[in-house]
């Protein structure tokens, strides 16, 4: 009969409950588990939208071909649902023979902030809770005596012009590191370098565990803290796969030089922007282009060199001037 | 685990110790070598992307300079008349030029300008300028920047990096009479961490 | 076939032993049921809504989740620290606990990783992270090795724990040919999963305060101050609620134990401050922002201060045999100690690293009240797991829950 027993001095419990009760506790005790997981289950389901084929879906350097076009159509079918607009999603690849560089004159920059308003638009970046790639600071000039240093950086100035009376400005966005330490601690291997130098990451795959954006020395991440708001209005329908797609809620995203359009030989928004011409760009390859011009005849340097990320992106001084 | 006995005697029985160390070993070593089954997936590797040769590069174009206001040109209607003294020196503009800001350093009017071919901008060797080429004469004293503005260092090349693309003369950007580019209002400052939180209506997307 | 049947009966008898007890053992899983309701419901609260009902924001990406994390897997290495004295030294009156320690170290991993699948913005796509299926960034990324070690150490104790109590049920005694090897593995391991989890904050080279050799050994010293002294304070609660046998002996070893340990710690901590202060440099920022505040904050200060005030007062309590030699100063000394670790090594860890952030902005993170209850569930979470499974444990050691051959 029993199979299960207790010792003498067990069964005398201070409750003395019997053996016929065991039976019913079991059945509570499972009833009660049961109906926990029933009520758990669809409300855990119900707060995240489920969509099959996206949960699915492989890291994006691992799609054939054929899967990579499905991947496009669905995204293009739901983003032209969604936002009402022709969606064209582009996966086109990087240009042999291009290294992209970026150079900014920070003795032109004003901060008018112009370029980061820019990228907002042309990136289709979360409006509430507000995104923005590209980071101003404002720095005072001459700290009698005492070395500059990121700590004395201000990105919340509010002045009625700039530039304001005795400060310059540096713009910073990600520098697409040619030794990047977010691509090094992604668990998931869903950011990269791509061969043209961009660095990358798969939206798609993205777990969020923000351990890229701890990584960063140069605050270049950004997350997707809440449920991202983008106006159907203000939607680019140009977009790329690992660029600018809309993003979704958990996941990490960044500047991506405007993969978007550097990849069909355009400049990039925050190029285009500018209206004091401080931005520069071009392929690092190209003794010709305008980057290297600035990189043989300006005296450029990086953000926090000593860490050997080596970053893409190059700060001169374009002019003595009133700067 | 209550008879508190034991030490290790594996002696007595190596070949069961040694074996359950040995799959230990290799269950350790067969899992981590699950991981590394994706070892291609490190931060080098990228997507197998065919070639893609660079696309053809474009034309470089100067784009024409912005037009100078109607009701000055052109200068020589009213500068011909013989009785409009064009007095050599530097002195308060009055009448047609008084709105125009004079901050170019210690220059003067005719430091630029030709009173003898008011229609033309004078360089230094005497010879004539039209305005459309008046960046000849900027470069003159700014000389520089010519070659930063022709590799679009200075001042802003726009269009494609790869393809057709344009540059502007100097006075595009800078008036010739006030050159130092015009402080602008700046956009909005960005939400500081503290200010972004969840929207009051509580809704998803767009 | 037959050893199946007998695992089917063990897995009954122990859901049995969980789901009967006294009043007060009622009481406490209500208690630990409402808790772990709140945290459900502040999770889901995330779930709807993101992240963003946390405080962490992109200046301070990782904080009180992340926390939680590292001071737990020093807990759960620190579980086996007993091991070695009452396997490798033979030493009898703590062999007949050791198992209480398992059993911490594996409610104490899988608190951990519920700690980092609540700190997930997308915790459904966790298999990108898996082998053959996923993609995981191995050998580069430290979080695949944690996860690698983690997983390890806890099927390990897992293991053991199962295989020992089972033995124990069938009224058989273990196999030391198969327990010994892996408990002597589990040493190694132990410092392992730490010195990984150590790891993972010091390979990151922006974070000034993390990028130290020593970060690992102030873990290890860390996890050795507060692990023990939770089995400690365990103890003491299964002594009068357990009706568990513990010779004073034992308990009073784990005092001698942690006096050692916190000297260790609070020799490193004077290491990092004479680095930081008598030569400062610019990284010496975080440092100056963990004990004196910035920006007319202090809050964090507050909590540095007092946890080395806890650790110097449970040290005095340690070393002092007056002190360590009386059971209920004892226990305070290790409240004082665990306390201490859990402000260190969790906040006290995180929020250095990052204020001020990689451009030098200055932004104090407490965390909300929605991460504080999803944190306060997952701990009672883990309390309700660690209680069963020491019921079971003591029920299968005292006699009580047997396999009967009728």
């Amino acid at each position: 009969m029993g199979i299960f027993s207790r010792s003498k001095q067990a069964q005398e419990q201070p409750n003395g409950a019997s053996k016929g009760s065991s039976r019913r506790e079991f059945l509570k005790t499972a009833a009660t588990v049961g109906a926990g997981a029933a009520v758990g289950a669809p409300a855990v389901a119900s707060a995240m939208d489920f969509d099959f084929e996206s949960f699915m879906q492989k890291n994006f350097r691992e799609l054939s071909d054929q899967e990579l076009q499905a991947v496009i159509e669905r995204l293009e079918r739901k983003y032209s649902k969604q936002y009402d607009k022709q969606v064209d999603v582009s996966a086109i690849g990087p240009m042999d023979g291009v290294l992209y560089g970026y150079g900014l004159d920070i003795s032109r920059c004003i901060g008018c902030r112009r370029c980061v308003y820019a990228c907002v638009e042309e990136n289709n970046l979360s409006r509430d809770p507000e995104i923005q790639w590209i980071r101003v600071l404002e720095f005072e000039r001459s700290a009698a005596l005492r070395e500059i240093k990121l700590e004395d950086g201000n990105p919340y100035y509010d002045h009625e012009q700039v530039p304001a009376e005795g400060k310059f400005y540096i713009p910073i966005a990600c520098q697409h590191c040619e030794d990047s330490p977010c691509s090094t601690v992604c668990p998931t291997g869903a950011t990269w370098q791509e061969p043209d130098g961009i660095v990358v990451i798969d939206y798609n795959w993205c777990i969020g565990c923000r351990y890229c954006m701890a990584s960063c020395p140069y605050g270049a991440r950004h997350f997707n803290w809440g449920e991202p708001n983008l106006p159907a209005e203000d939607v680019n329908p140009d977009m790329h796969i690992i660029g600018n797609v809309p993003r979704s809620r958990g996941v990490v995203e960044k500047c991506t030089f405007c993969i978007q359009r550097v990849r069909k030989g355009r400049m990039p928004a925050c190029h285009e922007a500018c209206p004091v011409g401080a931005r520069k760009f071009g392929n690092l390859l190209d003794p010709n282009s305008e980057i290297r011009y600035l990189l043989d005849h300006k005296r450029t340097f990086v953000l926090k060199a000593e860490l050997e990320t080596h970053p893409k992106f190059f700060y001169f001084w374009g002019t003595e001037g009133r700067s | 685990m209550a008879n508190g006995d034991h030490e290790p005697d594996g002696d007595r029985h190596p070949p069961i110790q040694l074996t359950i160390w040995a799959v230990i070993a290799l269950a350790v070593v067969a899992i981590a070598g699950l991981f590394t089954v994706r070892l291609e997936h490190h931060p080098e590797s990228t997507r197998d992307y065919p070639p893609r040769p660079l696309i053809a590069d474009g034309e470089v174009t100067l784009l024409p300079a912005p037009e100078v206001p109607d009701d000055y040109l052109p200068c020589g209607d009213c500068h011909d008349d013989v009785e409009r003294e064009t007095g050599p020196t530097p002195r308060e503009l009055e009448f047609e030029h008084e709105d125009t800001k004079l901050a170019h350093g210690n220059l003067w009017c005719l430091h630029c300008h030709d009173s003898a071919n008011p229609n033309n901008l004078r360089l230094a060797d005497a010879s004539l300028v039209s305005f459309e080429d008046s960046w000849k004469l900027c470069t003159q004293c700014h000389g520089r920047k010519l070659p930063e503005w022709r590799a679009g260092v200075h001042g802003k090349v726009t269009g494609n990096w790869r393809g057709d693309r344009e540059y502007v003369t100097c006075v595009f950007c800078h008036d010739p009479h006030s050159p130092p580019t015009k402080p602008l209002e700046p956009k909005p400052r960005p939400r500081r961490p503290e200010e972004i939180v969840l929207r009051a209506d509580r809704s998803g997307g767009a | 076939m037959h050893n199946l049947r007998v695992f089917a009966h063990f897995i009954r008898g122990s859901f049995l032993a969980v789901a009967r007890g006294s009043n007060g053992y009622y009481i406490w899983l209500l208690a630990l049921g409402i808790l772990i309701a709140f945290g459900a419901s502040a999770y889901h609260n995330q779930l709807t809504h993101g992240l963003i009902t946390s405080h962490m924001r992109d200046q301070v990406s990782w904080g009180f989740y992340i926390g939680n994390f590292a001071f737990l897997v020093g807990v759960a290495a620190a579980a086996v620290v007993l091991v070695v004295p009452a396997y490798v030294y033979n030493w009898g009156p703590i062999r007949d606990v050791v198992l209480i320690g398992e059993l911490l170290s594996v409610a104490a991993i899988i608190m951990c990783m519920l700690f980092v699948t609540v700190d997930l913005g997308r915790p459904e796509f966790v298999w990108h992270l898996m082998p053959i299926v996923g993609t995981p960034n191995f050998p580069h990324s430290l979080l695949t090795w944690d996860i690698l070690v983690l997983n390890l150490y806890f099927l390990l104790n897992w293991f053991v724990v199962t295989y020992i109590l089972f033995t124990a049920f069938k009224g058989h005694k273990y196999n030391p040919r198969i327990v010994l090897p892996i408990i002597f593995l589990s040493i190694p391991f132990a410092i392992g999963i730490h010195t990984v989890t150590a790891f993972l904050f010091m390979g990151l080279k922006t974070r000034a305060f993390w990028h130290t050799a020593l970060l690992a050994p102030r873990f290890i010293a860390g996890a050795f101050c507060s692990g023990p002294a939770l089995i400690f304070l365990i103890f003491r609660v299964l002594q009068k609620f357990g009706r568990m046998q513990i010779s004073e002996a034992a308990l009073f070893k784990i005092g001698e134990l942690l006096a050692y340990a916190m000297a260790l710690n609070l020799f490193f901590v004077a290491t990092e401050v004479f680095t930081e202060f008598y030569a400062p440099t610019s990284h010496t920022i975080h440092a100056y922002f963990q004990w004196f505040g910035l920006h007319g904050d202090a809050s964090i200060a507050v909590y540095t201060w007092a946890a080395l005030g806890c650790n110097v007062l449970a040290l005095i309590i340690f070393m002092v045999p007056k002190f360590r030699l009386n059971l209920l100063v004892l226990t305070a000394g290790c409240v004082l100690s665990f306390s201490g670790i859990y402000i260190e090594k969790g906040m006290g860890l995180l929020l250095p690293g990052f204020t001020p952030d990689s451009l030098g902005e200055v932004y104090v993170y407490t965390p909300s009240l929605n991460e504080v209850l999803v944190g306060i569930g997952i701990w009672a979470i883990g309390a309700l797991l660690f209680t069963w499974m020491a019921r079971v444990a003591i029920a299968i050691t005292k006699g009580e829950l047997r396999l009967q051959r009728s």
